[in-house]
């Protein structure tokens, strides 16, 4: 079951990597959680209904992500969420592959969930207007992680993401936008993001 | 579009303290300072002193990082002029090379600094951010290590290496940058929470229980740290599920984590008073912090 993304985890995916231009940024992507599928609804796509910033920086260390995914877990299953996904945006423009970190997470998220998807951001290709889609999306196959097309397919509604993450870029809105990291420096800081959903409720 | 004063309501002294501010605190946030210099510079110059030059080379480095080569090189030019021969100004120039991929001539322009002056730290410094900026890891880590072996109170270097270890997995050699910082920074409660933090990551039952020490020293620092307060949380907690430990340490540390866990339900209580939105985050906590006791008992 290949992912499809919102405008919401779209928007805020970049959102993030936008607000930290020099650091390697990461985060998970959660999906509503629906009853067991029948056998033949196999290839209904698992939509992304949101993401989780995590952190900017070193995204190397252990503890602080093992809280992050225990948390947001609890966070999940209060919401009827179920984590699917792991996005990350590396520290350098050109390098848009997936790290060791985003397979040992993945592989962790594989655990509850056997789809799991890296999606990687490409920094080469972020600009203000995002008139194309700048993500890769791997799954894993035969033990390895290998990339999939992105089309306007991958999106719930690729112009409505295209449109809503250009003006949330352009409005700077990412200065607003909380990680798992600002919620450590400041446990006010709220990594749900409510402001930031709400900006895009009302631009959708 | 407005001003930064009109938007802000600010006069220039306030905002040249607050560069100062963000230079003293070695901010990074340059879209801000690229904001309140440009205008600074265009509007108030005259009234900065010698401020103004200082106020050039911090603009001139956010403008880079926003990719504003016009104001950048505005910059460097003023600051050409004024300080004609100063290998500081070339080392900017050097800089914008850089911010401009143009790699083999930034190199040149250090290694001009370099002849002429074989201590200059910046300049080297510059040509490992260049090997980083490159992907050549394992190189900067080579010659980091070399200049460190010369300059060996650089704090910003041992750490920018210990950073370097991390991405690259070798955690062990982290944590030797980081115990040559808490050597020289005994009361940084930062440097002791990131080393348990690479402990933590190393992983073995000796190591958990060095990062449990460690987040605890942190805290006796700083005991608003959140990462040393969770951090202390998840080391007792592991060191407690493990079957390696004898029933005095596994009660021992079940103690620890229980303190720990009252702490940051206080702390999170303490946060959330008032606002509505962090009320999931707390639940989320409490939960959270049932759930591992459950599975530890």
């Amino acid at each position: 079951m290949p992912i499809q993304l919102t405008s919401q985890a779209y928007c805020k995916m970049l959102l993030h990597a936008a607000k930290y231009p020099h650091c390697a940024v990461n985060g998970l992507l959660v999906a509503e959680k629906t009853k067991e599928k029948k056998k033949d609804r196999h290839s209904d796509p698992v939509l992304c209904v949101d993401c989780v910033p995590l952190f900017h920086g070193t995204l190397a260390l252990a503890p602080m992500l093992e809280v992050a995914l225990t948390l947001i877990d609890t966070w999940c299953k209060e919401n009827n969420y179920i984590i699917v996904g792991y996005y990350q945006a590396n520290e350098r423009t050109k390098d848009s592959r997936p790290n060791q970190v985003a397979e040992k997470v993945a592989a962790r998220i594989s655990e509850n969930f056997s789809e799991a998807a890296i999606v990687m951001v490409d920094n080469s290709r972020l600009t203000l207007s995002c008139f194309e889609p700048i993500v890769l999306i791997y799954d894993h196959h035969e033990n390895k992680w290998k990339s999939r097309e992105v089309t306007s397919e991958s999106f719930e509604d690729w112009s409505e993401a295209q449109k809503i993450t250009s003006a949330l870029l352009e409005g700077r809105s990412y200065e607003n936008l909380i990680d798992f990291d600002n919620h450590l420096d400041d446990l006010r800081n709220d990594w749900t993001n409510p402001m930031i959903n709400k900006s895009v409720l009302d631009l959708c | 579009m407005a001003s930064v004063s009109e938007m802000y309501d600010v006069g220039w002294e306030e905002m040249r303290d607050k560069l100062r501010k963000w230079r003293e605190d070695s901010c990074r946030n340059s879209e801000q300072i690229v904001d309140v210099g440009e205008e600074l510079i265009s509007e108030h110059a005259s009234k900065l002193g010698d401020d103004i030059w200082i106020i050039y080379e911090q603009v001139m480095i956010a403008a880079l990082d926003c990719s504003r080569d016009d104001l950048a090189l505005t910059c460097l030019q003023e600051l050409k002029k004024q300080f004609p021969d100063s290998h500081r100004v070339k080392r900017l120039a050097g800089m914008r090379l850089e911010a401009l991929e143009r790699y083999d001539e930034a190199n040149k322009h250090y290694d001009a600094i370099l002849q002429d002056d074989p201590t200059n730290t910046a300049a080297r410094k510059r040509k490992i951010a260049i090997l980083k900026a490159q992907g050549k890891s394992a190189e900067a880590i080579r010659e980091l290590n070399e200049y460190l072996e010369q300059f060996v109170g650089d704090q910003e270097a041992w750490h920018e290496l210990s950073e370097l270890y991390i991405n690259e997995h070798d955690y062990g050699k982290a944590a030797f940058c980081l115990e040559e910082l808490m050597m020289t920074n005994p009361h940084n409660h930062l440097y002791c929470e990131q080393y348990a933090e690479v402990k933590y990551t190393q992983g073995g039952l000796e190591n958990l229980e060095l990062s449990r020490k460690y987040f605890a020293q942190a805290l006796r620092l700083n005991n608003r740290n959140m990462r040393a307060l969770f951090g202390l949380y998840m080391s007792a907690s592991h060191i407690a599920a493990s079957p390696k430990v004898s029933a005095k340490v596994k009660k021992d540390n079940m103690k620890y984590a229980a303190w720990a866990a009252t702490q940051i339900n206080r702390a999170y209580k303490l946060a959330g008073r008032g606002t509505k939105e962090n009320k999931c985050s707390m639940k989320a906590v409490e939960e959270m912090l049932e759930s591992m006791q459950i599975t530890m008992s």
